[in-house]
């Protein structure tokens, strides 16, 4: 085992706390990925 | 009055038919034909092969809902397609087979004004010698009685452990042109953490085994993402927290035999090895089901419905890597010879993969099959519906498009089950197949959107998008608003 994620990094994945404002934040930046839409990519405005 | 038949009930077929049932009004008929008489959330059959779930957790029972909606359902299995009916029959049909109940080897007709094929891949555990879940310490947790059947066995190996047994446990794909490497590679850390939970990750060797040149690839070609400040590759990413977890890996490898354990495979060297293991999760190839179709004449037709998968609107011309456009992905997902006929989710054939094709010295093609996660698969399923909404509504052209070319998918792979040491790696790509003329400087994907997160806020998304998923299946109040 090589430890490649530093502790200090490794506390910031791992508390609670800061992690509900991550989750918030997940939450609603992958909303907006989906909310962007999709569509074709055949015609130049589709 | 319109009859629309949906044949499977996987993530695909449901969506569809829930959309299709909610828009028409009654007096067209929604029919669902599915050997499974259950709708299963797969993405959590991780956790049930790690016994943090059990399977009536993911599953429910479709007959009972699809009464209550007004949803006719045939548990069966199609067999054969017949777009220009036969000389019996003067409309198109399919023919059925009853896998249940009293009618169960009976086969019958069915007929449709349109066809929805949303049968996803057929798990062709056949094409690896060897490689049937249950047999020779390999597994599968493709489905949830695989996933039980992988957690018996793995529980009774750490409890071999306890005792001081020494094992070796080898996870990945089980095939040269596997594919869903992201759910083999939920399971290794999922049950790398198990491991450590029950205190014997030490007498653990952990093995990636994978046809990936490169790890993070994921049949997507790898990922440049955003990491926080940085800019990264999915397969920096991945190596870092595979090295983190004491996980090995051994890449470029096509598994052809499974012996009882001992799995045999061939590297893009050309070399023959094998890698023996006390428990193995191997994904198998997906394949088309084999279906065949004929004409108003009962003559063979297949090659106009079927490429393994259903052909639909791609550019299906071979072409060298090099030339593949994002263009040539399909957007409607309509048969091209028969236009009233569909196929969302993974029932439509590819038209190549998104990985690089890469070919070991012996000619053996060794390379990752491209993905169709479920976040595309609803999506596609519910752009069939609106197409088909839209036709008996009289329109002419199809307005609902959805190419993988221009379309994100969230992929919150869990890392590890448990509300506070819980984790999860989310991988956001927009868009699914690089788009190289539009994003040639990050790797033909848009950076702001392409972006990593490794923590406990994943597995708590996770486990809420399971919630989520199962209640908008279950089609409770405000189902809808829950996007695919
Ligand atoms: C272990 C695992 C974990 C996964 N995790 C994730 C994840 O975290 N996130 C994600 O986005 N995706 C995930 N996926 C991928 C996701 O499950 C698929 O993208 C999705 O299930 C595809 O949906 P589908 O409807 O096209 O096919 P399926 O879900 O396979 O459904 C096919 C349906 O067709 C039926 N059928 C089969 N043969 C016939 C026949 N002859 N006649 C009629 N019906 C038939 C089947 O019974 C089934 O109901 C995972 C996959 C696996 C295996």
């Amino acid at each position: 085992m090589t430890q490649r994620i530093s502790k200090s990094k490794r506390f910031f994945m791992m508390n609670p706390i800061i992690q509900f404002f991550k989750f918030i934040w997940l939450s609603i930046k992958i909303m907006l990925v989906v909310a962007g839409g999709h569509g074709g990519t055949r015609k130049a405005n589709s | 009055m319109s009859k629309i038949v949906i044949l499977g009930a996987g993530i695909s077929g449901h969506v569809a038919a829930a959309h299709l049932r909610r828009k028409l009004s009654k007096e067209h008929e929604v029919l669902v034909v599915s050997p499974n008489s259950n709708y299963q959330w797969i993405p959590s059959n991780i956790w049930v092969g790690i016994g943090r779930m059990k399977s009536d957790q993911i599953l429910f029972p479709l007959p009972p809902l699809y009464k209550k909606k007004n949803i006719n359902f045939k548990q069966a299995l199609v067999t054969t397609f017949h777009p220009e009916g036969d000389a019996e029959t003067e409309s198109a049909f399919v023919k059925i087979k009853y896998v249940n109940g009293q009618q169960k080897g009976n086969t019958e007709n069915v007929t449709y004004d349109y066809l929805i094929n949303a049968t996803g891949p057929k798990l062709a555990f056949d094409m690896t010698e060897g490689l049937n879940p249950g047999t020779n310490k390999a597994y599968s947790v493709c489905t949830y009685s695989h996933a039980e059947h992988a957690w018996h066995a793995l529980d009774d190996l750490i409890q071999q452990m306890k005792q001081g047994k020494k094992a070796k446990i080898l996870i990945g794909t089980g095939h040269a042109k596997s594919t869903c490497q992201g759910a083999a590679f939920e399971y290794i850390l999922n049950v790398e953490q198990e491991l450590r939970r029950h205190n014997v990750r030490d007498q653990a060797e952990v093995i990636w085994i994978a046809n990936e040149y490169q790890l993070g690839d994921f049949g997507m070609d790898g990922v440049l993402l955003s990491y926080g400040d940085n800019i990264m590759k999915s397969s920096e990413m991945v190596e870092m927290i595979f090295e983190d977890r004491g996980i090995k890996w051994i890449l470029g490898a096509g598994v052809n035999k499974i012996e009882d354990g001992i799995a045999h495979y061939e590297t893009l060297d050309g070399e023959y090895k094998s890698e023996t293991y006390d428990f193995a999760m191997l994904i198998p190839a997906f394949s088309g089901h084999g279906f065949k179709a004929f004409d108003k004449n009962n003559e063979d037709i297949t090659e106009k419905l079927f490429k393994g998968f259903m052909l639909v609107d791609a550019d299906y011309t071979p072409k060298p890597y090099e030339e593949w456009s994002v263009q040539d992905w399909p957007e409607t997902y309509q048969n091209p010879s028969y236009n009233n006929i569909f196929a969302p989710g993974i029932a439509f054939a590819p038209p190549h993969a998104i990985s690089k094709p890469r070919v070991s010295k012996n000619g053996t093609s060794i390379s990752p099959a491209p993905p169709r996660t479920g976040m595309p698969s609803g999506i596609t399923a519910k752009l069939v519906a609106d197409n088909i909404i839209d036709i008996i509504n009289g329109k002419k052209d199809l307005h609902h498009k959805g190419s993988l070319g221009n379309m994100g998918a969230a992929c919150i792979a869990s890392a590890g089950y448990g509300m506070t040491k819980g984790s999860g790696v989310s991988i956001t790509t927009y868009p699914i197949v690089p788009d190289y003329n539009k994003y040639p400087n990050t790797q033909g994907r848009k950076l702001g959107k392409t972006f990593g997160e490794i923590g406990l806020a994943g597995h708590w998304l996770k486990f809420a998008l399971h919630y989520a998923f199962i209640y908008k299946a279950k089609m409770k109040p405000f189902w809808w608003l829950i996007p695919e």
